[in-house]
């Protein structure tokens, strides 16, 4: 069985447009898949239909072998979602209480929320930043918070909406570091982005996307040379005709 | 932004920061309240305590001052009116204004206790976490069956953590509008107007951004609620703070 299925999913926005024209998909577990386009291209549109945030016009999702639109309260938990912009994504009025919402939401005891707000903040490199409120925090910190936010709630698939944009080179770093601490420990992972430079080398599987379609799916190496013919910067590597490389080395 | 960092909370081990958060609610209403009826013996002893807990809490008072600068004009305001508009005896003339004897004692007693329960309101955000307080009105809503505790407790939270966000929306409109000139417009409508459109734009698209956030993480209002713990030094708080009340009421 696959962990995400996609059948013609189609979606088209409410003053028209065509967001998504016939997607088909599917993710094994584990896999680490990065999704390019340029803007527009429907990344962010495809991944809010993994978790029931936009729902399909015609065609079906499934996580793992239940449909999104039958039951979508499981869906957001089995895909967590960190979105573009943390700064609207961070709810708690400090760090805890930030990472501590999504475990209060599943009703789960206390003493259980604690453990995981713990374990989630230690992971994030943020646990001494627990009371501070987040408004001050710095970019990079904001992304981790809305990383360990989403930890909190021990998801089995992980999507990532541009993670990177607005990060100084340390931020990215770290942000990188977190996605690969979540795929090491069995996550399956999802990334949008138009910058491959940054998260290309970890990746087992690119799709690009143009005008909602999905028009390359393979991997990396086989088709990031094509990724400028549809709006996509090759990384610096692949046009050298040398082997990608980690930000992280 | 400065303006509302004083009043965030900061972390501590002092007597105000241990004691149970409604605790520390009952005594703010209680001695406001009382300190209504207080005169100058009962504002001292309040006043007292007021420093006490402050100093305790290891709150820097000159920043609390300065941060409550704008107020303190305003008490200003208060003090004068209250001086010139009351009936009394004459305390002393200033350009053709006089001042009362009575309205100089009462518009003391008024400055004295509005800067009394701001500086008490001030410590109490201080040194109480903003979940707490979310919390604490959630648990004294409990008895209304028909008000939406939850849905308001949430409010409140959201309410902390976006106004730094919506603020700093603003000053960052205001910056971009001042980098194009807007100084040279006198008119105040014509630049109000244009600072608030903008930013109203924004902070609905913010709130339409978050609300889809809330969605992804599973909000409902079927959720854990906060915990709340209360203690012998809260009961103690309690007792002593009735007891300063009354005090403050019959002296």
């Amino acid at each position: 069985m696959h962990l995400i299925e996609i059948k013609d999913l189609c979606h088209r926005f409410s003053d028209g447009t065509r967001g998504l024209d016939h997607i088909n998909l599917t993710v094994q577990e584990g896999e680490f898949v990065v999704i390019a386009g340029r803007n527009g291209s429907g990344k962010t549109t495809l991944l809010r239909h993994l978790n029931g945030l936009l729902l399909p016009d015609s065609g079906y999702v499934k996580v793992a072998g239940v449909s999104v639109s039958d039951d979508p309260i499981r869906a957001r938990q089995m895909v967590g979602m960190v979105f573009q912009d943390a700064d609207s994504q961070i709810i708690g009025e400090t760090v805890y209480d930030d990472v501590a919402f999504g475990p209060e939401n599943l009703c789960l005891k206390r003493s259980e929320i604690n453990e995981r707000v713990a374990m989630a903040l230690k992971a994030g490199n943020l646990t001494d930043l627990a009371d501070r409120r987040p408004h001050l925090l710095s970019g990079g910190e904001k992304r981790r918070l809305a990383i360990a936010g989403i930890l909190a709630m021990n998801p089995k698939i992980v999507v990532f909406d541009e993670p990177f944009s607005n990060l100084d080179y340390p931020g990215v770093k770290q942000v990188l570091k977190q996605i690969l601490f979540l795929h090491r420990s069995g996550r399956t992972i999802l990334v949008t982005t138009h910058d491959l430079e940054k998260v290309l080398a970890h990746a087992n599987r690119l799709i690009i996307m143009a005008d909602g379609r999905i028009v390359r799916d393979g991997l990396p190496d086989q088709i990031v040379r094509e990724a400028e013919s549809f709006g996509v910067r090759q990384p610096y590597a692949s046009r050298m005709g040398m082997e990608l490389g980690s930000w992280l080395n | 932004m400065a303006e509302l960092t004083v009043f965030g909370y900061r972390p501590g081990d002092s007597l105000l920061h241990s004691l149970d958060v409604r605790v520390k609610i009952l005594s703010l209403i209680a001695i406001g309240l009382s300190s209504l009826n207080a005169d100058l013996i009962g504002l001292s002893v309040f006043t007292a305590v007021s420093f006490a807990l402050i100093l305790n809490a290891r709150l820097r008072f000159m920043t609390v001052l300065k941060e409550l600068r704008y107020f303190l004009v305003l008490l200003l305001f208060v003090f004068v009116a209250r001086a010139i508009s009351m009936p009394g005896s004459p305390a002393f003339e200033l350009k053709g204004v006089i001042f009362t004897r009575e309205g100089l004692y009462h518009g003391t007693l008024i400055c004295w206790r509005l800067l009394l329960v701001v500086l008490l309101g001030a410590s109490f955000v201080a040194t109480t976490k903003p979940s707490e307080i979310r919390a604490a009105v959630g648990w004294f809503l409990k008895p209304f069956p028909f008000i939406p505790r939850k849905r308001i407790a949430t409010m409140i939270g959201l309410i902390i953590r976006f106004m730094p966000a919506i603020l700093d929306q603003a000053k960052e409109t205001s910056d971009a509008q001042r980098a194009r000139g807007i100084e040279n417009r006198k008119n105040p409508v014509y630049r109000l107007k244009k600072l608030a459109l903008p930013l109203l734009c924004k902070t609905f698209q913010n709130a339409d951004e978050l609300a889809v956030a809330m969605e992804a993480r599973c909000y409902s209002e079927n959720r854990t609620d906060p915990s709340l713990s209360s203690g012998g030094n809260d009961r103690i708080a309690l007792f002593v703070v009735a007891g300063l009340c009354v005090l403050a009421v019959v002296l």
